[in-house]
């Protein structure tokens, strides 16, 4: 088994002792192009034009209560970073960020090691964790609301059982950081059931014999763990943490549900729609939104580089 | 009043070439257009449908209330030919399409929502076409208690489509458990009155304010700004409510100092209107709310399956630091998009709407199975008579007599263009202030400060 720099590429594409097959050109017209013509159609009416349209408006003037529409340079960009709401809205993000992806990844590994071994029911249980995943972000912010109300809600009976408070507690808009860590788990509860699947399919193809040879060579359930398991999923951890950042980097649902549009919680997305939408300032609009989607990519891009490695069990 | 039955108003030309895009487009317009593309799909279908009694015409309404009953929407139909396809959009939703789609300049519905506080907006934008030409102002200025709230420098941007109040609501039975009998009539005695129940262990919170940083806080302060004699902005759009004796100043303390000391459930810091009305009040967690919406007490805190206070809870006139205060007008209206392609078929349907019977009718005043839910009252004066007259409608005298003799727009020249980040301003600041994150006497320089930058 190695693991090896994605750059290096080795371990796959066809096998060079295979019998080489004699090949006869196939002449397919214009069907390949029919085929994927709906596609095309599709990402780029849906995701390239308005990408462009967003590129291009973030650099002009657009407001219908002061117009008309003008060249702006970089002068939405200047505009929103004087915002102290938009500054409030990047810290906050960045709150998000960090606890979206280590809720996610730390509960989706540990929901993973658990569904490793086969036993009975696991089809179910697979089947209950997924449920989160289907619901929209919006219906989660409401249940949640619920669990989290300082009146009759759920966690705060269940703490007060438990004799851990004295008296019913608001949980949510009290306080910056614990109001956002509450958000982002709601978040969490969401995506966490996709990096649990991404991390137990990268489990699944980890051969037992390796576990054999750990336990032949004497190795403890953590350092197995530690030597075998997670430097075998490492790339399932990277997509999982990449995939956990972007949402959580473009968390809305949740924050617009639980802290409506208070800045003590607010998120790059909350901000960008209320400066869009409500104050019909579609040029900053869109400015915030090329800047997220830059940042959004680079950290990916970083986060890629830095934990993905390529894993190759020949 | 517009009583009789409209006669089918001949289809003006669409076009039939899109106009070219002139500057912006958004990911969220695209999905608008998609979802037009489906209405415009089946009002061709309905256009060139000639055969048996099919519509004429086909008109898209979206509307932030429930559809009209079908069996109301099918004369509709039958009486002018216009087929209305019918799209209820929760309220914010509704602004975020109608603004997409006004700025990608696409059609989006031929009638539309035009609430009081996007008047001003509208004014400027010119999203809406003006009604003057389709209806006198000034002889309907006498029928529609709440019409101020649509005119804007003499433009009508939308036909109000409902009266609606800010009103004061108590439980009755509650203050009686206190052995309050009287009501007050002076914000000095309802906060005696509040401060009684909680210590007498009546009601343990007994004010419901909603302290979400949304809308709903917002009106409620411009509620008791009215109570304490004064209003948030000058007629110019100037703040009124800087100096800590002014009224604004003053409401602001009293909501703040309100929460702060337990007459509001701990809960209401992230609670909106609607759930206060309908978690708190309906199920006696409070007592009152002093900035209640007209017609709750029909259709939440008197619905069985949705309230625990049957019966319990009345409309009173809204106490003020000198008595009576006046009554806020926050009423919706409905309008034409600029964008519209069936004019003459909108105007229809809104005059349609607007009648009197219709109006009652929404209201309940033909009982359960004509009314359109959450519909406050009728938009006017007829209309209220119908449904005072029916005697259907609990509480419709008291508040068909606070429409005609107690409401004032907020804004009497109409809502600034600006109102949506002024309400912004607002309601993020008295929440903050409320969750301890700043001082009043913060909240309201950071308020003011956005007015400056706004009108500025």
């Amino acid at each position: 088994m190695t693991v090896t720099d994605a750059a290096a590429g080795e371990g796959y594409g066809p096998d060079p002792a295979a019998p080489a097959r004699a090949r006869r050109p196939r002449r397919d017209g214009a069907l390949p192009y029919v085929m994927i013509a709906p596609l095309v159609v599709f990402i780029g009416a849906l995701a390239i034009y308005p990408t462009v349209l967003t590129v291009i408006e973030a650099f002009m003037h657009i407001d219908p209560l002061t117009g008309p529409n003008h060249f702006a340079g970089f002068g939405n960009f200047s505009a929103i970073f004087r915002d102290p709401e938009v500054r409030q809205a990047i810290v906050n993000t960045g709150w998000y960020a960090l606890f979206g992806v280590a809720l996610t990844v730390g509960f989706g590994t540990g929901i993973a090691l658990l569904l490793q071994r086969p036993f009975r029911g696991r089809g179910v249980v697979l089947a209950i964790i997924v449920l989160p995943w289907a619901l929209p972000g919006v219906v989660e912010g409401v249940i949640w609301s619920w669990i989290y109300n300082p009146t009759f809600g759920v966690l705060n009976s269940a703490l007060k059982s438990l004799h851990l408070i004295g008296q019913y507690q608001l949980f949510i808009g009290a306080h910056q950081v614990e109001t956002i860590l509450l958000i982002a788990l709601v978040q969490a509860w969401q995506i966490t059931p996709l990096a649990a699947l991404i991390v137990l399919a990268a489990l699944e193809a980890i051969p037992g014999e390796l576990y054999e040879a750990a336990s032949v060579d004497g190795a403890s359930w953590h350092r197995t763990i530690r030597r075998v398991t997670l430097p075998l999923i490492r790339p399932a951890l990277a997509i999982a943490t990449v995939e956990a950042l972007i949402m959580s980097l473009n968390i809305f649902d949740q924050v617009y549900v639980l802290n409506a549009n208070s800045t003590t919680a607010s998120s790059l997305m909350s901000t960008t729609y209320f400066i869009t939408f409500q104050d019909l300032n579609f040029g900053e609009g869109y400015a915030l939104s090329l800047m997220a989607t830059v940042v959004t990519v680079a950290i990916a891009i970083g986060v890629v580089k830095l934990l993905y490695r390529k894993v190759d069990y020949q | 009043m517009l009583t009789k039955p409209y006669k089918h108003i001949p289809e003006e030309t669409v076009p039939k070439k899109a106009s070219r895009k002139a500057g912006s487009t958004t990911a969220v317009a695209l999905a608008a257009t998609m979802v037009v593309v489906g209405w415009g799909s089946s009002a061709f279908a309905a256009q060139n449908s000639h055969f048996g009694k099919k519509a004429d015409v086909t008109i898209n309404v979206a509307i932030a209330y429930p559809a009209p009953p079908a069996k109301l929407l099918d004369q509709f139909t039958a009486q002018t030919g216009i087929k209305v396809n019918y799209s209820y959009i929760q309220w914010d939703n509704l602004q975020t399409k109608i603004a997409a789609a006004a700025e990608a300049h696409t059609y989006f519905a031929d009638v539309a929502d035009v609430d009081w506080s996007k008047v001003g907006e509208y004014y400027a934008t010119k999203w809406f076409v003006p009604l003057n030409k389709y209806f006198n102002v000034a002889s309907l200025q006498s029928q529609y208690p709440q019409l101020a709230s649509f005119v804007r420098d003499g433009q009508l941007l939308g036909m109000p489509s409902d009266v609606s109040l800010l009103v004061t609501t108590v439980n009755t039975n509650d203050l009686a458990k206190a052995g309050i009998t009287t009501m007050p009539t002076t914000l000095m005695q309802y906060s005696a009155d509040l401060n009684a129940l909680k210590s007498k262990g009546v009601v343990q919170h007994p004010l419901d304010i909603p302290f979400a940083a949304a809308e709903g806080l917002s009106t409620y302060w411009y509620e008791l700004t009215a109570a304490y004699g004064g209003q948030v902005l000058s007629p110019s759009y100037q703040p009124e409510f800087t100096s800590p004796n002014s009224p604004g100043y003053q409401a602001m303390e009293w909501m703040v100092s309100a929460y702060k000391s337990g007459l509001v459930p701990k809960g209401n810091l992230d609670l909106e209107d609607y759930p206060g009305f309908t978690q708190d009040e309906a199920h006696n967690l409070t007592a009152s709310v002093f900035s209640d919406y007209s017609g709750d007490v029909g259709t939440i805190y008197d619905v069985p399956s949705d309230s625990t206070v049957v019966g319990d809870v009345s409309y009173i006139p809204t106490p003020g630091v000198k008595g009576i205060a006046p009554n806020l007008a926050n009423p919706d209206g409905i309008g034409i998009p600029a964008r519209a392609k069936n004019v003459n078929a909108a105007v229809t349907f809104i005059k349609w709407y607007d009648e009197a019977a219709n109006q009652a009718a929404f209201a309940g005043a033909n009982g359960p199975s004509e009314v359109v839910s959450t519909f406050p009252l009728p938009a006017n004066v007829a209309g209220l008579s119908d449904l005072v007259n029916s005697g259907k409608v609990p509480g419709a005298a008291e508040l068909a007599s606070l429409a005609e003799h107690h409401s004032r727009a907020i804004f009497p020249a109409g809502a600034p263009p600006w109102y949506p980040a002024f309400s912004n301003a607002v309601y993020t600041n008295l929440h903050s202030a409320a969750a301890g994150q700043e001082s009043v006497a913060s909240a309201i320089k950071n308020i003011a400060a956005q007015v400056a930058s706004l009108s500025g």
